[in-house]
């Protein structure tokens, strides 16, 4: 059926900020829909809060919002925009709500607007634990026995009605988000409420447990001509009872019978047409009883998913497009599959590889959580793999997630030596029992100990019912470790004699060169140059839909060890640009915004792009972002075998985060030219001593600082500059094991920390300047001019990392005078390290003198930020300037101050650690970002907040609780929240700071001197908005148990004086003027431009 | 045990054998499908080839003799990636390795499968021989041509039932032939869960014997494809064209084809897998079936032969999938009629069945 006629304006609701269990593969989905919707010639209106994202980019849509996801702006979009449609699926859980929300509250009737892939009724069948329990039932499909609770007491009466251990899963929740395995009654009724909370409808599904079943998902898309097929099956490695997204999932499934796999896709067939959606995918996922293949139904998604994208990448189908392009009434038979360029969309894709997924996680950065996995999604980011037998792509994968590990052990990381593990200790072995037992992060190493230790694979299946099929692999990597540990070298300079054989086989089974290394007791290089002569290389097969049955068109690529290459390297002039890899605290979607950039800049100047990720969820993996695209680990050995074989005029290290920086020397050595800033000038900017000379000669401001490697010189240099100083290892990103120390004793303790982190690299320690505004600047040269792409003034002070707090572009404090001497440190470094391409720059200002916290010689987090404030897109232009193009040619010489403004602020997963408190500080915490903008700082700033899920109340109660130093600024607060009519609850201390400058407040009890205290308060929802600094480094108990009761009831909090102001100035407006809406578009044309030079 | 697969144009694939090696010489076929390896080794239809899966690691799953479309070995050989060591699933009863070393059949592994799949989409199907590490090429390449030469196939003689049998209820409501080409437990499966009666007849059965049965419908079954059986099958069946409904599938259509006067020819690669897409025409109603042929009914040579419908057709090639003749009361399918589910029959053989009710 040809597409529809009936509508022609679209709206698509993206998935905001990027938080745990919403990452990146929504803005592939989400531009891979503008993309599919323009080429059917629609009017596409797109509203989004995050301004990291591809498709925010103006361009994609032909009208873009950057604004809050709220229902109170997406109908002022709708009113203003009047789209005929809505497309629901492709922004997630948030998109999918919000479009649930807009129906139920009439307004897409209102405005007759259609709901298009997937029906609200679909929707709800899905999404409604209740209404999809029953839907199931109708079409003969078991559930787990199971029911809605929507208060604690029916909860405990259903609970105890089907017995421990319970499954608790929130309705319209995202990432198991308030999920929970309970064992007893007390946990039962805490974690009810707690689910009852978040779920956005209140109502829970209690379920029984199928712990230690078979996760199997299957991928289904189904068009309105009533075709279905089947992109892949995936089987999760780790059991239910582990989120699917903290999961390690290969595709196809490994251990399902011909039979059993007919069962499962007649099911699916069976259940997407139950559910109703028409013309989109769903994500389906089953439970399998491993004894009798009993199977059980646990979720639909009827939308793009998390899982899709991973399916999509794994068989190279396109679901996001093709779910789009059903949408708008398309049949699969019309729609053609771009890999093969030849066959139709309706043909089942198939592999011939195995793909594996596994996540990365940040628990490093929350060391008060329980470092445990369950149905409650923790990963920040993930990778995928790809190889020709499983054991291959588990190496790769492991070292796809950069976690500084080179495969399944052995590469001189693991815990326990050889010897340890053959005489085990009965301790030690309690230990790999417990870690094998418990879910966790680090388990897949404990299987490793497990197998080494001699545990059988029955035992170590029967503590963590992973099947015995993938404990077999892994067994198999250990025996082949033991046989490549025999050719070992001597000593460390002789060669080791390996056996061709041995070697290949090694390789096939995906052994990376450090590994062998370490096992052979000989160097990276020196494995390499044996492998060579033996002529052991990397060929490289193809991800083409179709398992080679067709000659595809559009494919991408992932290396093996096998006879023959298909790589198609071509001898066009081309550049390698080296992705981000995974997701992580401090390193996310912006960067690989700024790698799609450089493909499509390379595009424009018709030179080939090559790109290398490994991150299944970003659009630089899509199959039409660069060239040809590599889905490699970003290892040295991996990204040489890539640049050998394409032999490129170059690379680009500056745009994947800290990732590839870490490359870049290593590459240079091995003679890779690295376009733009060279290794050399970046190694000044990364290395403090280096660094420290540099700004010495320029004569510019540092804090005063010192190096050292023992706790004795860290005491001889914090003496010097004196208390309080900062400490933190060298080469890191997100500010990692970074604290603001106040005294020796603690010190010591930290100097422990850093010196894990920083390995042979110095421990750096800083002069802490305290209350100091922080300033960031991104800039853009071409080695010879110099322009400055924005200056952003941090909300709060230094020493909350830059990445966790709020910023506006333009400035709303800083004097003229400030700024110039910024601009004047700012130039005069670019042309120091003569910088081509990006630069970031982190000032502290104190009494009027800018410090240099730290120079960045690579595209930072706010690139993408500062692109969508200035409408300037300057990661292509860096592109540009790299390949030789002049700032001039490219038409950029002044900065652009724009009229309006736009505010950056952080999203955090506190929700996710229980028990972590919520105060910030040096080391970054945040996930992701929104963005807010409009005319005037205080509008654009409310609307960040909006964004970013703190829903500011216009009136009701307050309750302020501040440390001493800040009793006096938080009285100008209370006064003004008094005078915008708020009540206002106190402790003791503020409170009478309070009342002696005559503003009435009631003072709280402390919560140990009884009740009602603002803990019962908290609960009965009797408090709109807390305001509470930290007392210190070690905060109160009374403190911690506020700031998680705000996360816990999601009360909207600000923990520093000036987010407190601009917060209480953000209200007064909110109560003066409603909000507008207005497009990017609008913004970029209208602006009347004040620029500087 | 190292080995090698040389193709017929010389080109050699190295590999290893569990067990020790015999030669084996067939037709080198490619399967996409990620499972299903027990039920594709034992299906008569794939008599004497050498068969290679493009997914590279199998034998997860292990065997279990249910799970087999005849009781037989039925490949010259097997070509794969890796086969598993362990197996693992509640129904597996021994390994694939297991099975095929008490068939004492051939299994060719550690090849690089996908290099061969890429080299015969090229150059086409062609035969195979599976030999010795040290086997002297020539002498192969010899043997691989002796083998095109002299040997006429002649597989559906060893495929097809001997002997006339009778399955199902002695009153069964509906009755009817299967004339075995090499039929598969899975389909006898299904037509038995309807509660029908079939006589199996071996491929010699004339026209006589099958109307004798006095059966309310004729199923030409699958086999081995390009017989020398085939034109002779194609005989008996003719006269009985109109007299009673006919199902051809698979290879039993290229019969059924044949006796309307049709051919049959030889596409360059076959359509083996379960992902293949068969669109009728006027409609966007399409469905995804399992396959496994190298031919097709001709399409050119349907022209002549009025009232034949193409019912069926690949949405990719175009080739022939499915063709009914509403006049005579036949109608043929080129793909498998696989159960869409457990317990379930697949439409084209409930529709069958329904054509045979009426009287
Ligand atoms: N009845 C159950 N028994 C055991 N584990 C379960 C059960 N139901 C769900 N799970 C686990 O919880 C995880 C999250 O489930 P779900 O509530 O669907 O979260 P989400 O909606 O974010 O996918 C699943 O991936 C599965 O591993
Ligand atoms: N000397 C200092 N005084 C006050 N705050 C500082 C100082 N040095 C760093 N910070 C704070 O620590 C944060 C992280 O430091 P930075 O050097 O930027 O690490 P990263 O490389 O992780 O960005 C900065 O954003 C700033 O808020
Ligand atoms: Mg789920
Ligand atoms: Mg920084």
């Amino acid at each position: 059926m040809p597409r529809r006629k009936d509508i022609h304006r679209i709206l698509m609701i993206g998935s905001g900020p990027i938080v745990i269990g919403q990452a990146c593969e929504f803005d592939y989905s989400g531009s891979q829909a503008c993309k599919a919707l323009k080429e059917e010639g629609y009017f596409t209106i797109l509203v989004n809060s995050n301004p990291a994202t591809i498709m925010t980019d103006p361009g994609l849509a032909d009208v873009t919002y950057i604004e809050p996801l709220s229902i109170e702006m997406a109908e002022k979009i709708i009113k203003k925009e009047r789209p005929d449609a809505i497309l629901p699926t492709l922004g997630g859980q948030t998109g999918l709500n919000l479009a649930y929300f807009l129906m139920k509250e009439g307004i897409l009737k209102k405005y007759g607007v259609e709901s298009i892939g997937a029906s609200v009724d679909a929707i709800s069948r899905a999404e409604d634990r209740l209404l999809f329990k029953k839907a199931m039932q109708e079409i003969g499909i078991d559930v787990p026995k199971s029911g809605i609770a929507r208060s604690t007491e029916e909860g405990m009466r259903i609970g105890l009605e089907i017995g421990f251990p319970l499954i608790l899963r929130p309705a319209y929740c995202l990432g198991g988000a308030g999920g929970a395995i309970v064992y007893n009654r007390q946990e039962l009724e805490k974690f009810l409420e707690k689910g009852l909370s978040v779920s956005p409808v209140h109502q829970v599904l209690v379920e029984q447990s199928v712990l230690g079943w078979k996760e199997i998902e299957f991928e289904v898309i189904r068009d309105n001509a009533d075709n279905v097929i089947i992109i892949t099956s995936m089987e999760n490695v780790d059991p239910m009872g582990i989120h699917t997204g903290d999961s390690m999932v290969v595709a196809p499934a490994q251990t399902l019978t011909a039979q059993e796999y007919n069962e499962f896709v007649d099911l699916s067939r069976k259940i997407i047409r139950k559910v109703g959606v028409t013309g989109g995918g769903a994500n389906i996922q089953f439970g399998q009883n491993p004894d009798n293949g009993k199977i059980v139904i646990i979720e639909v998604n009827p939308r793009l998913s998390r899982s899709s994208a991973l399916a999509s990448k794994a068989t190279g189908f396109p679901i996001a497009r093709v779910a789009t392009k059903l949408a708008v009434g398309l049949t699969l038979p019309e729609v053609i599959n771009q890999i093969t360029g030849k066959t139709s969309s309706f043909f089942e894709p198939t592999v011939d590889y195995c793909v594996f997924k596994i996540c990365r996680f940040a628990f490093e950065k929350f060391p008060q959580a329980e470092r445990v996995l369950n149905t409650s999604m923790k990963a920040v980011g993930e990778a995928m793999s790809i190889g020709r037998n499983f054991k291959e792509a588990l190496q790769k994968g492991i070292r796809s997630i950069e976690i500084s590990r080179f495969g399944f052990g052995c590469d001189s990381k693991d815990a326990f030596t050889d010897q340890m593990l053959k005489n085990l200790s009965p301790l030690l072995l309690q230990q790999i029992k417990d870690k094998i037992r418990i879910p966790n992060d680090e388990r897949i190493f404990y299987l490793r100990y497990a197998i080494k230790a001699g545990l059988s694979i029955d035992e170590i299946y029967s503590l963590s019912q992973i099947d015995r099929w993938f404990l077999d692999n892994m067994k198999q990597l250990v025996e082949l470790e033991e046989r490549i540990k025999a050719a070992r070298a001597s000593s460390g300079d002789t060669e080791p004699d390996i056996s061709a054989e041995v070697l290949r086989e090694a390789k096939e089974n995906g052994f990376s060169d450090r590994q062998l290394a370490y096992l052979l007791n000989s160097k990276e290089d020196v494995v390499r140059q044996i492998r060579k002569k033996q002529n052991i290389k990397a060929a490289y097969k193809l991800v083409d839909t179709c398992a080679g049955e067709i000659d595809a068109e559009k494919p991408y690529f992932y290396s093996t060890y096998e006879t023959k290459d298909e790589s198609r390297a071509s001898n066009k002039k081309k550049v390698v640009i080296l992705g981000g890899g995974p997701n992580r605290i401090g390193q996310g979607i912006e960067f690989d915004y700024c790698c799609c950039h450089a493909s499509y800049a390379l595009k424009e100047e018709n030179i080939e792009s090559v790109m290398v990720n490994c991150n299944p969820e970003t659009v630089s993996t899509d199959y039409d972002t660069s060239t040809r695209l590599y889905f490699e680990p970003l290892t040295l050995e991996d990204v040489l075998n890539i640049i050998e074989l394409e032999k490129p005029i170059g690379v680009i290290v500056q745009f994947g985060g800290q990732t590839p920086l870490n490359l870049a020397v290593a590459l240079r050595k091995a003679g890779v030219h690295i376009l733009g800033t060279s290794a050399e000038n970046i190694d000044i900017a990364e290395d403090r001593e280096r660094f420290k000379r540099m700004l010495q000669k320029l004569n510019l401001l540092q804090p005063d600082n010192g190096t050292a490697f023992t706790f004795e010189e860290a005491k001889g240099v914090a003496r010097r500059i004196g208390y309080p100083v900062l400490v933190r290892p060298s080469y890191v990103l997100g500010g990692r094991a970074m604290e603001i120390v106040y005294d020796e004793a603690t010190l010591e303790k930290f100097i422990a920390e850093a010196a894990k982190v920083s390995g042979d690299h110095p421990i750096l320690i800083d002069k802490f300047l305290e209350d100091a505004i922080e300033v960031d600047v991104d800039l853009i040269g071409d080695g010879e001019r110099f322009v400055i792409g924005g200056i952003m003034e941090h909300i709060e002070e230094a020493g909350i990392h830059s990445g966790d707090s709020a910023m506006s572009l333009p400035t709303f404090t800083l004097s003229g005078d400030i700024l110039t001497k910024i601009r004047e440190a700012a130039y005069r470094m670019a042309k120091e390290l003569n910088v081509a391409g990006l630069m970031n720059v982190q000032f502290a200002v104190k009494d009027d003198k800018a410090y240099v916290l730290e120079v960045n010689p690579r595209a930072s987090r706010t690139v993408p930020f500062v692109s969508k404030a200035i409408g300037v897109p300057l990661a292509k232009l860096a592109t540009k300037v790299m390949l030789g193009k002049t700032l001039d040619e490219l038409k950029f010489t002044k900065e652009i101050i724009p009229a309006y403004f736009a505010v950056k602020e952080s999203v955090f997963p506190f929700n996710r650690f229980p028990g972590v408190d919520v105060i910030l500080g040096p080391e970054m915490k945040s996930t992701g970002e929104v963005m807010g903008i409009d005319a005037d700082f205080g509008l654009a700033y409310i609307k960040s907040q909006i964004a970013a899920g703190q829903n500011l109340p216009r009136k009701g109660n307050v309750f302020l609780s501040v440390r001493d130093k800040d009793k006096r600024s938080v009285i100008f607060i209370a006064k003004k929240l008094h005078e915008l009519g708020f009540h206002l609850y106190a402790t003791e201390g503020t409170s009478d700071a309070l009342s002696k400058n005559g503003i009435p407040v009631k003072i709280l009890v402390k919560i140990a001197e009884g009740r009602p205290n603002v803990l019962d308060l908290m609960k009965d929802g009797k408090i709109q908005l807390v305001i509470n600094t930290p007392s210190g480094r070690i905060p109160r108990q009374d403190e911690v148990k506020i700031r998680s009761q705000v996360i816990l009831h999601n009360i909207p909090y600000v923990t520093t004086i000036s987010a407190a102001q601009a917060t209480v100035n953000g209200i007064e407006i909110l109560l003066k003027k409603d909000l507008k809406v207005k497009s990017l578009q609008e913004y970029h044309r209208n602006a009347a431009r004040k620029t500087k030079k | 045990m190292n080995a090698i697969l040389m193709l017929q144009d010389g080109k050699i694939f190295s590999g290893k054998t569990t067990g020790p090696i015999k030669e084996a010489i067939g037709e080198v076929v490619l399967n996409t499908a990620v499972v299903g390896y027990q039920e594709m080794v034992t299906d008569p239809a794939n008599r004497g080839k050498i068969l290679v899966l493009t997914y590279p690691l199998i034998g997860n799953y292990g065997i279990n003799p249910k799970f087999n479309e005849s009781p037989q070995w039925q490949l010259s050989g097997l070509v794969v990636k890796e086969t598993s060591r362990t197996v693992s699933n509640w129904q597996a009863r021994t390994s694939l390795d297991a099975f095929a070393k008490k068939q004492d059949a051939l299994i060719l592994r550690k090849v690089d499968t996908r290099s061969l799949a890429v080299h015969l989409r090229h150059k086409g199907e062609m035969l195979g021989i599976i030999a010795g590490l040290s086997s002297e090429p020539k002498t192969l390449l010899a043997k691989i041509d002796a083998h095109r030469k002299n040997q006429t196939q002649d597989l559906i003689r060893l495929t097809s039932t001997a002997t006339p049998s009778y399955l199902g209820p002695k009153r069964a409501r509906q009755k009817i032939v299967i004339l075995d080409l090499g039929v598969s437990a899975s389909l006898l499966a299904q037509l038995q869960s309807l509660g029908t009666g079939i006589f199996i007849l071996p491929y010699t059965a004339t026209a006589n014997e099958i109307t004798k049965t006095r059966a309310g419908g004729l199923i030409i079954s699958n086999g081995p494809e390009n017989d020398v059986n085939l034109e002779k099958i194609a005989q008996a069946v003719e006269p009985l064209l109109g007299t009673m409904p006919i199902l051809g599938i698979s290879t039993g259509l290229h019969a059924l084809a044949l006796a309307m006067g049709a051919k049959i020819s030889k596409m360059k690669l076959g359509h083996r897998g379960v992902n293949y897409p068969v669109a009728h025409p006027g409609s966007f109603q399409a469905e995804i079936t399992t396959q496994n042929h190298s031919f097709v009914v001709d399409n050119d040579s349907l022209d002549k032969i009025t009232h034949l419908k193409i019912v069926g057709y690949h949405l990719n090639d175009r080739t022939i999938e499915e063709v009914a003749h509403n006049k005579l009361k036949c109608m043929g399918i080129q793909y498998y009629p696989q159960s869409p589910g457990k317990g379930q029959v697949h439409p084209v053989l409930k529709r069958f069945m329904h054509q045979c009710a009426i009287k």
